[in-house]
């Protein structure tokens, strides 16, 4: 088995690539940086053609890939809508082109997320896409195109949908986790001690899981095969959005202040703004959708196991990196 | 002893002489004969002049018996680039730059003459009665495009019939039309600047992103370019897309040595089928990220923008189609009216009217054919820089370096394919010197524009939005790029990358 994983360098790329290293397939890493942790890196863009991969490359790539990742473009909540779109749209038609042209592809697996949905109306399951929804940002929408466009080319192309929520735990390329993008940018705030808003002060589920759990599921995907199907993961114990927090403050020794916010909407959110909980959550601060936890059951036996304790590791991850500049 | 030439330029303005080919030189043929000339610039100066009156009251450089806003210089047509940058400073918020980016390619604009800047009060008035003038056009256009359609099917009756004198009521009738085509054009492309400044700096306001957001929801709905290739397609020879097959501007486009400079549109067959489900519109996940009001506000000006975009296609079609009116009429009439049929191009349309009543007006025509081929023997430049007025010939150089922009956004990535290359199986980037309403029927299959002209606001920036494809302009030596060559272009911002081969 021979895997190519597009985007292979990021967080949950490296993650990936490690569950496909470990379980004894051939790995190449895609990426702009053209770094890699597991496997052989190549230096590319999706946003180009060909993957703007050299002839010699291309031919190899072209030659030897029978399965593929799609795990590129950054979870960036706040990134404009050319930023968004020309990655996770524009860049995800060019890709969807590219796996046209690979005479020996067994199986893509796109990695969706479950933000795709927006503000869904009523029970999702793995069935629905668009609801009507409306989205939050331009990296919901994103996603929505890119998980549309891979939708639409099932009919000619082997390609499988995994959906994850927010995926936490410590960084598989070690270092302090990125609080630049998603959900891990209120960790900061939440752990010098400000406060954040959330309706029912966060007692609604929030879809998290961990990274190693999340990378075997995609390696099980490749590997079961998932075909044309679309699966949907997260932490079976299903922890609350206000228990995240409190978990990544845990090691901290801090309680995150979690304020109620009445179910005022849009007030809510102004308030929430003008009192400091950051921008990036202020859309996420009351219950996102409503998932059917049955989805679960689509994913064939046995499931992947987050690791133990992975909420306080990212807490801990976190620390660490400032014990070291603190000196302690 | 030197002979006294009779010129076919036209006379300079006084003070405003930095002409630019602009959207005439993107797509319309380097050369125009004089009776072009006499219905495609006499037209559009009257449009503009008027227009420039009702907004800013009489301004007496908009007066005299010169040329203001257009010119006629060796056979070519321009803008006058300098009169368009002053119009650009009577309207607030407005700058020259403005101007020269949505139609002048982005070169430097000429210096302001401050004699002539009009007050503060005067430049409001002048924008709110524009902006009235904009909300009517849409009325305006469809009593137009009736008018439109009377004249194509008096000429079917005519030309069936083959009677002069009908054929000849034709051509008194189409006077009026193509000036209202051409004022109305005149206005959409004037109202065009102003009203998406407005919106930049309103989205700036209200939203995230706002000068991104304004790229990506301003799309023009329902260009009159489809509906007129698919009427095109019945090859009915009077029905309104006939003219697509024509050279637009050019009516003396089967005569030489016009037919040389005739830029020949090509006629490409449409065939429909599009992708299964379409993706929701990025405006309308626009909608759940502001308050309702915002994002009301927001919608409803790129609707108007739109509106306007699509208003000044429109009017261009009927401009165009009354054009090819003309085309067919004169050299029918000219036979009649006894003129030579080689020589009625080199008069213009007032003097082709009056031969009925004044035979004598066809011998205007002899000196005028010796001018033009001396003039079509001298280069002429994009951008024309008249000011010393000695009649020396020198270019208007920008001193700020040309890059290349994109003018709609996105990402498009494809093997280059000229537009009248074949389509092949991949994706494809269509690569042009310079593109108009005629490559439309290709875009459903394209994924990207690459041209070489072209300016924010030209007709294939449009286009390209209304497709909901990106359009890079601007970019030297893209018609030459080897067929099947991969390209992927930005159309936010600019980027082109070519991979070579090898
Ligand atoms: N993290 C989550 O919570 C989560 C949850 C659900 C779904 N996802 C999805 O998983 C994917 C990866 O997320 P992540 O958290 O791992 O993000 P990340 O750490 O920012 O990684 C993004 C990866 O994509 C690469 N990339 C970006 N633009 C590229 C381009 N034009 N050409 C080639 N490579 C490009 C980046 O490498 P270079 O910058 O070097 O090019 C990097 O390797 C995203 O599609 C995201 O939507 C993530």
């Amino acid at each position: 088995m021979n895997v190519l994983i597009l985007g292979g360098s990021g967080y949950l790329g490296a993650a990936v690539a490690q569950a496909c290293a470990a379980s004894g397939a051939e790995v190449r890493v895609l990426s702009r940086s053209g770094r890699a942790i597991a496997g052989e890196a190549v230096r590319g863009d999706i946003r180009m053609p060909r993957l703007g991969l050299p002839a010699r490359e291309l031919a190899r790539v072209r030659e030897e890939t029978t399965h593929v990742v799609l795990c590129f473009g950054s979870v960036s909540w706040t990134s404009g809508p050319g930023e968004a779109l020309e990655t996770h749209s524009s860049g995800m038609r060019s890709v969807l082109t590219f796996l046209r042209g690979l005479p020996a592809l067994r199986q893509a697996v796109h990695v969706s997320s479950l933000l795709a949905l927006g503000r869904a109306q009523g029970r999702v399951t793995n069935r629905e896409l668009y609801t009507g929804q409306r989205f939050r940002n331009w990296y919901e929408y994103g996603k929505y195109c890119a998980e549309r466009h891979v939708r639409d080319s099932q009919q000619d192309l082997p390609i499988g949908i995994v959906r994850f929520g927010p995926v936490l735990g410590p960084d598989p390329r070690g270092g302090r986790p990125d609080t630049e993008h998603g959900l891990p940018k209120v960790f900061p705030h939440l752990l010098a001690g400000y406060p954040v808003h959330l309706a029912s002060r966060g007692d609604f589920p929030c879809w998290v899981t961990d990274v190693t759990s999340a990378a075997d599921l995609v390696w099980k995907a490749l590997s079961a095969p998932i075909g044309r199907s679309t699966w949907t993961w997260f932490d079976p114990a299903r922890p609350t959005l206000g228990e995240v927090f409190t978990e990544v403050c845990r090691p901290w020794g801090v309680v995150p202040k979690i304020v109620e916010a009445r179910p005022l909407g849009r007030f809510t959110r102004f308030i929430g703004e003008r009192v400091g909980t950051p921008r990036e959550l202020a859309d996420y601060a009351e219950p996102w959708f409503d998932l059917d936890p049955g989805v679960l059951d689509d994913i064939p036996g046995p499931w992947p196991v987050p690791e133990a304790d992975y909420l306080a590791a990212t807490g801990r991850a976190l620390l660490g990196r400032a014990e070291r500049e603190i000196g302690v | 002893m030197k002979e006294k030439t009779v010129s076919v330029d036209t006379d300079l303005h006084p003070y405003f002489r930095i002409y630019s080919a602009g959207n005439f030189g993107e797509v319309a043929p380097q050369r125009l004969s004089p009776m072009s000339w006499s219905l495609v610039g006499d037209p559009m100066e009257r449009g503009t002049r008027k227009l420039a009156q009702r907004l800013w009251g009489r301004p007496a450089w908009t007066e005299g018996s010169h040329y203001v806003f257009v010119g006629y210089f060796g056979c070519r047509p321009y803008h006058n680039l300098a009169a368009y940058c002053h119009l650009s400073r009577g309207i607030p918020g407005l700058s020259a730059n403005d101007v020269t980016d949505a139609y002048f390619e982005g070169i430097d604009s000429p210096a302001e003459i401050t004699a002539l800047r009009s007050g503060r009060t005067r430049r409001l008035s002048a924008a709110t009665r524009l902006l009235r003038e904009l909300r009517d056009i849409g009325p305006r256009l469809r009593a137009l495009e009736e008018r439109v359609a009377e004249l194509e099917w008096a000429l079917r009756a005519a030309t069936t019939a083959n009677s002069p004198i009908a054929l000849f009521s034709v051509l008194r009738d189409a006077k009026p039309v193509l000036e209202e085509a051409w004022a109305v054009h005149i206005l959409t492309t004037s109202g065009c600047v102003p009203i998406r400044a407005l919106q930049q700096r309103v989205y700036g306001r209200l939203a995230r992103h706002g000068d991104e957001i304004a790229h990506w929801l301003t799309r023009p709905r329902e260009l009159v370019w489809d509906r007129l290739h698919t009427a095109a397609a019945t090859m009915d020879p009077f029905g309104p897309g006939d003219f697509l097959d024509s050279s637009f501007y050019e009516v003396a486009d089967s005569s030489d040595p016009w037919q040389d400079y005739a830029v020949r549109h090509k006629l490409a067959a449409n065939s429909g089928t599009q992708a299964a489900v379409a993706p929701i519109e990025p405006s309308e996940a626009l909608a759940g990220m502001l308050s309702p009001w915002r994002s009301r506000t927001v919608r409803s000006l790129a609707v108007a923008v739109g509106e306007v975009m699509a208003g000044r296609e429109h009017s261009k079609s009927l401009a165009m189609r009354t054009l090819h009116i003309y085309r067919r009429l004169l050299p029918e009439l000219a036979g009649s009216l006894g003129v030579d049929p080689g020589h009625w191009p080199y008069l213009t349309i007032r003097e082709f009217t009056d031969l009925a009543t004044d035979p004598g007006l066809a011998a205007r025509a002899l000196p005028r054919i010796a001018a033009c081929r001396v003039a079509l023997g001298t280069p002429m430049p994009e951008h024309l820089d008249l000011s010393d007025g000695d009649g020396t010939i020198r270019p208007w150089l920008s001193e700020s370096p040309q890059t290349h922009r994109g003018v709609a956004p996105g990402i498009g990535v494809g093997v280059a394919m000229t537009p009248d290359g074949e389509l092949p199986d991949e994706p494809v980037v269509i690569v042009c010197s310079s593109a108009d309403a005629d490559i439309a029927p290709l875009l459903p299959f394209a994924e990207g524009v690459l041209s070489e002209r072209g300016s924010d606001l030209s007709h294939i920036a449009i286009l390209a939005r209304e497709y909901g494809i990106p359009c890079v302009v601007g970019y030297p030596g893209a018609a030459s790029l080897p067929a099947g060559t991969a390209v992927s272009i930005n159309g936010s911002t600019g980027e082109v990358n070519i991979l070579d081969q090898s």
